[in-house]
């Protein structure tokens, strides 16, 4: 009877240690699909789409979220907004997808927004959509908590950059920006700021995209003899704006969105044409760990992570990720959105942009506590209406890449933008 | 005023000769190919490997020739990507065109162009990556002409604008001196009494399309030579190209080289009036304008 | 399961709505010749001003007049209507492929100054604050979208009623006489440019519609959605399906925009990991080759214009 029982209870744990084993591994082989809606045949979008699969990597290098592989599911938006919203639609419908990252352009993440995520209750989380029509949706309630953007308000940019005129003390400028919701508002702001600075706007003209020449602009833009020259302009036209402005003979003092921060427009421009050229972009932190995130970033891609909206996609992603580890496993999209504050909490421990940064951050998540995400653009804070307001710095192209100039606090920009009005 | 002036024109060659490559291909065979831009595109991209290929292997080459910013490696590259272009627009035609026009009517091969369009750009993207080059990254300053008003000329502009106007001549002569060129024009304007007389038709349809890629491929390299070398350079370029065509009239080379010269100067006069953002739309109130007021074009005759 | 026939309602309804537009496009091309080059800026005008005379407040812009749905979506295609009539009266005269071009250039022209002019439409940022007709009732699910796609088929099925009547009737068989035969036609009393006006403003009016309920669905519109790439999305819709006839329209809407989606989510499904990056390039390169193989097996499309009998001959006894 004995030897029975003795037979019993080690069959009984090899069987139990065997189910408990297959569970482990069952955890592991588990997937959770997050989807992407990107225009991956855009030039500028491409690196954004492999930002945010490099952060999926990293994930999952760490464990996975909540025991779960992560899969992301890419759909191009070919920044057409029909195309956009059925992919997002297949995403949340057939794939099942509870987190979307997307859209790039204002214009095709605003439908998305109302037909698809907000009626799924799906998190969506942007890297660059820029137009204010989001706050206002927020400030009405329309956007249920659901809406995130890791975009840095263009009010801010527009501050420093009027900053950087008046302390180089330019006395006129020139305008040239690029003709989309995110130009047109910066253009909007920058004018106003200039303006509260005693600062003459000589001229402000639209950058169409695709136009075969830009000769036409910029003759225009010269002939008010600005001080100096500020580009809301992606790589792509900037690069042409710029070399046209220079080859016949526009001042090389210019000050750069950070859009141009851009190791293709140093390049294709010259680095000896950019000494007087300042930029303006939000803050990475000023933490050792930072430069963590920039090794990991070269070692893979091989330059470093300059170029519109790449921090931001980087950010969108990671923050995106965490949030869903806090909720745990199959949450849905709405209490996945609740937890983006308990991963952005000021007053958490803070964690860094990368792997061990989240295997950290799931350690403290699972013991109750908050985290302080130190992202690529820096600590990332949301507002209320999904909208991020960042530190700032000033910076200008040097051999590898860019030198900061110039850093001022969140406080130094709050206090800046109210001395303006 | 006067710079604008200049800068259309200047602007405008490069679009004048991809007009004229258009307006030969509209004329004879009959159809609106939007696709014909594409292959400024492929003359643009193949000058790109053939300038590496040749900066690689002779060094003497690399050397800018005068006031330019063309490379002699860059110069002879032009010709190999004629050549490429050429045969590119030829295969284009057999496998698709002469199909489609065996078959459908005009409308398919305007849309069967459309088609091509999109499938040529997006290789083109897939092959070479959709970033930004340039043939050379220096950057020429502009001459001045003038100090009051202001006058400024860029030297690779006036080098366009030149190697231009030499062409369109030697094409008009072509066409109106030899017999090569009557025959061109003899099937043009009926293809089976040009048939009747002797003609092979079917060279000439070869012919054509040499013709119009190698002028294409001259405008796309002069296009990434002035502003810069992408995958869209097919997209950005083909209504200015079309209205170029369209105002000169069809069928007509010097209407081709002033059509160009009109839509690149109303683009640069049209900043003076209208808010730049309105820049796309100039070409085509230009071809509306026109065409009110000669329903053919600038030089077109009707058509039979 | 689910998912399923919530995606599926979802692509339903999108279908549907380009198909009206390409209805209004058969009646320009397939019934009357007529190359509309600007198929989007009529779209546009109808989705622009059904949001404009439907939406509520916005500063600095025209607009916010919260007019009763059914009268914005009205007022929408008497937009599209008017610009129709003003471009036809300056375009219609030119040769098909010249006004190919002039209908493109009003089309850019419109999105320009969709784009810029700010008062207006919002400019780049687009037109919001629209709240979908009977969204408070409803609420924003799937509901709502079944019975969106109900009213949608309903107005797809009449507009198709229409214009089979009009095919049919007195003035369809002058339409067919005048695209085949101007003179003899205008020997018999017709008068072309008026006839052929009258077919461009309808065919603009349903586009309109189309563009209305367009905007009413994603309850926004921007510069971003009319660009070129719809007029030819559209003509590549009646194309594929039979220029000439209105089943034809109908099937193409749904095959295209079918093909546009499914090669999207195939790619994304079945294309390799390395190769994700590179879907976007690589579908438009099989939209263009489905383009291209379909003009060289079938381009007349793949239910061509059956030629409608009015009368049979009687014999005289």
């Amino acid at each position: 009877m004995k030897r029975c029982n003795r037979m019993m209870v080690s069959t009984l744990s090899v069987a139990m240690g065997l189910a408990l084993s297959a569970g482990a591994a069952a955890a592991q082989d588990c997937t959770t699909k997050i989807g992407a809606v990107l225009p991956t045949s855009v030039d500028w979008g491409r690196p954004i789409a492999e930002t945010a699969q490099f952060v999926v990597d990293q994930v999952n290098e760490a464990g996975g979220v909540a025991g779960c592989n992560v899969e992301m599911v890419l759909r191009d938006s070919q920044v057409d907004p029909k195309v956009g919203v059925d992919a997002a639609k297949a995403l949340v419908d057939l794939d099942g997808v509870q987190v979307l990252l997307g859209a790039v352009s204002s214009g095709v993440s605003m439908p998305i927004l109302t037909s698809v995520t907000v009626p799924g209750n799906v998190l969506q989380m942007s890297c660059c959509s820029s137009s204010t029509a989001f706050t206002k949706l927020a400030e009405e309630g329309k956007t249920k908590g659901l809406f995130f953007r890791t975009f840095a308000t263009t009010g801010v940019q527009a501050a420093v950059g009027a900053k950087v005129a008046k302390d180089q003390g330019y006395k006129s400028v020139a305008i040239l920006y690029k003709n989309d919701d995110w130009g047109q508002d910066l253009q909007n702001l920058i004018a106003k700021d200039f303006e509260a600075l005693g600062i003459t706007v000589t001229s402000a003209t639209a950058i169409n995209d695709g136009q075969p020449s830009y000769r036409a602009e910029v003759t225009s833009a010269l002939s008010g003899n600005p001080d100096a020259l500020y580009l809301g302009l992606y790589p792509n036209e900037g690069t042409a704006a710029v070399r046209e402005w220079l080859s016949l003979g526009g001042t090389q003092n210019m000050i750069m969105a950070n859009s141009l921060k851009s190791d293709e427009f140093r390049d294709n421009v010259g680095l000896q044409y950019l000494g007087k050229a300042f930029g303006t972009d939000t803050a990475s932190p000023r933490v050792a760990s930072a430069d963590s995130f920039v090794a990991a970033y070269e070692a893979k891609f091989g330059g470093a992570p300059n170029g519109p909206g790449l921090a931001n996609s980087y950010d969108a992603t990671m923050i995106a990720l965490l949030a869903m580890e806090a909720a745990g496993k199959d949450a849905t999209g709405d209490q996945i959105a609740a937890q983006v504050a308990r991963v952005t909490d000021p007053a958490g421990t803070p964690v860094t942009a990368d792997a061990a940064g989240f295997a950290a951050a799931r350690d403290v998540l699972a013991g109750g506590g908050n985290v302080m995400y130190q992202g690529a653009t820096g600590n990332v804070r949301f507002d209320v209406n999904g909208d991020v307001s960042a530190p700032a710095v000033v910076w200008k192209f040097a051999e590898e890449s860019v030198e900061e100039v110039e850093y001022m606090s969140l406080t130094d920009v709050d206090d800046f933008i109210a001395s303006l009005k | 005023m006067i710079q604008h002036l200049l800068d259309g024109i200047l602007v405008g060659a490069v679009l004048s000769l991809g007009a004229a490559g258009l307006t030969m291909v509209m004329h004879m065979l009959r159809f609106a190919n939007f696709s014909h831009a594409e292959l400024l595109s492929i003359g643009a991209y193949s000058a790109l490997v053939f300038d590496a290929l040749f900066k690689g292997i002779s060094p003497v080459l690399a050397a800018q020739i005068g006031l330019l910013s063309m490379t002699g490696a860059l110069a002879l590259s032009m010709v190999f990507s004629m050549v490429i272009t050429g045969i590119s627009a030829v295969i284009f035609d057999k496998l698709i065109f002469r199909r489609v026009r065996e078959k459908g009517e005009e409308l398919s091969m305007v849309f069967a162009s459309f088609g091509l369009a999109l499938i040529i750009r997006n290789a083109i993207g897939l092959i070479f990556g959709l970033q930004t080059k340039l043939y050379s990254q220096d950057i020429v300053f502009a001459t001045v002409l003038s100090r009051d008003p202001l006058v400024l000329v860029k030297p690779d502009q006036l080098a366009t604008l030149g190697i231009t106007l030499a062409i369109i001549l030697l094409l008009h002569l072509i066409l109106s001196r030899t017999i090569f060129g009557y025959a061109l024009r003899a099937v043009a304007e009926n293809p089976s009494l040009a048939q009747v007389n002797g003609i092979n038709l079917q060279r000439m349809i070869v012919v054509v399309w040499v013709l119009g890629g190698g002028l294409a491929a001259l405008a796309g390299v002069f296009y990434g030579l002035n502003n810069q070398i992408t995958p869209v350079i097919g997209r950005d370029l083909v209504l200015p190209i079309f209205a170029a065509t369209i105002v000169g009239g069809i069928g007509s080379i010097y209407g081709a080289l002033l059509g160009g010269f009109v839509v690149g100067t109303a683009a640069n006069l049209a900043v003076m009036v209208l808010p730049s953002g309105y820049s796309p739309s100039m070409p085509f109130l230009i071809i509306i304008a026109v065409l009110l007021i000669r329903p053919n074009g600038l030089f077109g005759e009707e058509r039979t | 399961m689910i998912g399923l026939v919530s995606y599926l309602v979802f692509f339903a309804i999108v279908a549907s709505i380009l198909a009206i537009a390409v209805l209004g496009l058969n009646l320009q091309w397939g019934n009357t010749g007529l190359f509309n080059g600007g198929v989007v800026a009529f779209f546009g005008a109808g989705a622009y001003g059904t949001l404009i005379l439907g939406g509520g407040p916005q500063d600095g812009q025209l607009g916010g007049f919260g007019l009763f749905y059914p009268l914005a979506l009205l007022g929408g295609m008497a937009t599209a209507g008017l610009l129709a009539w003003g471009v036809g009266i300056l375009t219609l005269r030119l040769r098909h492929d010249y006004l190919a071009i002039s209908t493109f250039g009003i089309a850019v022209a419109f999105e320009n100054l969709m784009r810029n002019a700010q008062w207006l439409g919002g400019g780049a940022q687009g037109l919001r604050g629209f709240n979908r007709p009977l969204r408070a009732a409803l609420g924003d699910g799937f509901l709502y979208n079944i019975l969106f796609l109900l009213c949608v088929l309903v107005l797809l099925v009449l507009t198709y009623r229409f214009l089979e009547t009009l095919v049919a009737s007195p003035f369809g068989r002058q339409l067919r006489a005048i695209r085949e035969d101007e003179t003899a036609a205008r020997s018999l009393g017709k008068t072309p440019a008026r006839i052929r006006l009258t077919a461009f403003v309808t065919g603009s009016v349903i586009m309109g519609l189309a563009g209305g309920l367009y905007g009413t669905f994603y309850a926004f519109v921007s510069p971003q959605d009319i660009l070129p790439t719809l007029t030819f999305q559209i003509w590549a819709m009646l194309i594929v399906g039979g220029a000439g006839n209105n089943k034809g329209a109908v099937l193409g809407a749904f095959l295209i925009w079918g093909a546009w989606t499914a090669s999207g989510w195939a790619l994304s499904r079945f294309a390799p990991i390395e190769a994700q990056l590179y879907t976007g390039s690589i579908q438009y390169i099989l939209i263009g080759l489905v383009i291209v193989g379909m003009l060289l097996w079938r381009p007349q499309g793949l239910l061509p214009e059956r030629l409608v009998v009015s009368q049979l001959g009687r014999t005289k006894t």
